[in-house]
């Protein structure tokens, strides 16, 4: 399985977030999008999983164009975004009992209880979101973006906010569905845990791809070089 | 999975939310039980009889609660960024339109019903005609409001405008809901035979039914990008 992103330009009114990217992330692999405030990565992110639709160039799975629009691709899509998305009037049971059966899981209620395990949150079902650290929040978000076990997963910026526990679980959780064969594409700010726990790395400024290369050997500081030198268009 | 059964868990999530919150269904009730209550003093009924006037002040009171509550009816979805993760979801866009559209014909009615009530009580509205016969043309005009607040309530979440917008959009579009709406109400009111009243009846449902259609249909325009 691969996923690529090709020529991909998104605007919002007359800014340019995206110049023509070209991406790819084959299934097994964890790819993150790292770069400065303002490069893109969120549109990236955002014009991959079928939130947006870009203004020029296509997403393609196995050469296959793919869209938002189609609800088919988006039951293979899981979604963590630095805000947690929940309802916050809603336990934390409630509110993944509502998302799991809205993907047409199998016996919903049944699934949220593993959901909740897999992310160390067993004892928070009954809580509402409300009451919830952001921490203990972002956890839930995991939790809902694995509910129908989506083969494709988006992360923007997952750590933030995460203990060094959680934190530990939630790269525990990524190198599992990395074993199992998922697509994986994490924006971070945290170089070094993006370098420890990705196999290639893409870095975007501008709207513009600068660097696209495995992670091994890099560190955080010859990333830090493409975030400022040379001019990406 | 069934739209459908995608829409009904919709439309419980959102009652769910809004009986939890409060927030809206408190003010659109405190709204419709003062405007009762100030209408009662604003009318000289030495000249004017409650029952006159009831139908006109009933449906305004609808038009303006509905109004002021749709605004709203998107508020939990935006507070996390939850609808992004709703609409990442396979639900359609028709049916989550029909989801949030019946969630919020739910409040409507029962601000209708206590609008209903404050209305022919503080007017002192003693023959109030049939109830099933107010009810036959209260839920086509309900639905209406429904389908056009959700709608417009979702439009006015993309403009800078906000909340200002709504009356702007929604009030030329309802003036047929109103006008069959409140004269068939007071032919209820009057206990008028229901042949003088089924021909607006069948307006009020061509009017619901059309919205719900439309609004279903264009949905998606407001929800993706």
């Amino acid at each position: 399985m691969t996923l690529e992103g090709q020529r991909l330009v998104c605007s919002y009114g007359p800014t340019r977030a995206l110049g023509g990217v070209d991406i790819a992330a084959g299934g097994g692999e964890i790819v993150a999008v790292v770069g400065p405030n303002g490069a893109g990565k969120t549109t990236l992110l955002r014009a991959l999983s079928g939130e947006r639709r870009p203004d020029q160039g296509e997403v393609l799975l196995d050469g296959s164009p793919v869209s938002g629009a189609d609800p088919g691709w988006r039951g293979r899509v899981g979604l963590v975004s630095h805000r947690a998305g929940l309802y916050r009037k809603l336990t934390v049971a409630e509110n993944l009992n509502f998302f799991a059966a809205l993907h047409g899981v199998p016996k919903a209620r049944d699934a949220v209880g593993p959901a909740l395990e897999t992310i160390g949150a067993a004892t928070l079902a009954n809580t509402r979101v409300e009451a919830l650290s952001r921490g203990q929040s972002q956890r839930v978000a995991l939790a809902r973006s694995l509910l129908h076990d989506p083969d494709i997963l988006f992360l923007d910026e997952p750590f933030t906010g995460l203990d060094p526990a959680a934190a530990a679980a939630l790269e525990s959780t990524l190198r599992a569905r990395r074993a199992a064969g998922s697509v994986i594409v994490l924006v971070t700010h945290d170089l070094r845990r993006g370098l420890g726990l990705a196999d290639r790395v893409v870095v975007l400024r501008r709207g513009h791809k600068v660097h696209d290369g495995e992670t091994g050997g890099a560190s955080a500081a010859d990333l830090l070089r493409y975030f400022t030198v040379g001019d990406p268009s | 999975m069934n739209e459908l059964r995608r829409a009904w868990l919709i439309t419980l999530k959102d009652l769910r939310l809004e009986f939890r919150t409060g927030g809206r269904l408190v003010a659109m009730i405190a709204f419709v039980v003062l405007a009762g209550f100030l209408f009662a003093f604003a009318l000289d009924r030495t000249a004017v009889a409650g029952r006159d006037v009831a139908a006109a002040l009933l449906w305004l009171v609808m038009l303006f609660a509905s109004t002021a509550g749709a605004g709203r009816i998107f508020d939990a979805e935006e507070e996390e960024g939850a609808f992004r993760h709703l609409l990442l979801t396979p639900v359609s866009r028709p049916a989550v339109f029909l989801g949030k559209t019946a969630a919020n014909l739910v409040v409507i009615w029962l601000v209708t019903a206590l609008a209903f009530i404050s209305l022919t009580a503080f007017l002192d509205v003693r023959d109030q005609g049939s109830l099933a016969a107010h009810a036959a043309v209260l839920l086509p005009g309900t639905i209406g409001l429904a389908a056009t607040g959700t709608f417009f309530g979702r439009m006015s979440r993309h403009s800078s405008l906000g909340d200002t917008l709504l009356p702007v959009l929604t009030f030329p579009l309802l003036v047929p809901v109103i006008y069959f709406g409140a004269t068939s109400t007071a032919r209820v009111f009057l206990e008028r035979p229901w042949t003088e009243i089924s021909g607006s009846v069948r307006l009020l449902w061509a009017f619901a039914v059309g919205s719900v259609f439309i609004g279903a249909a264009l949905f998606r325009h407001l929800t993706d990008e």
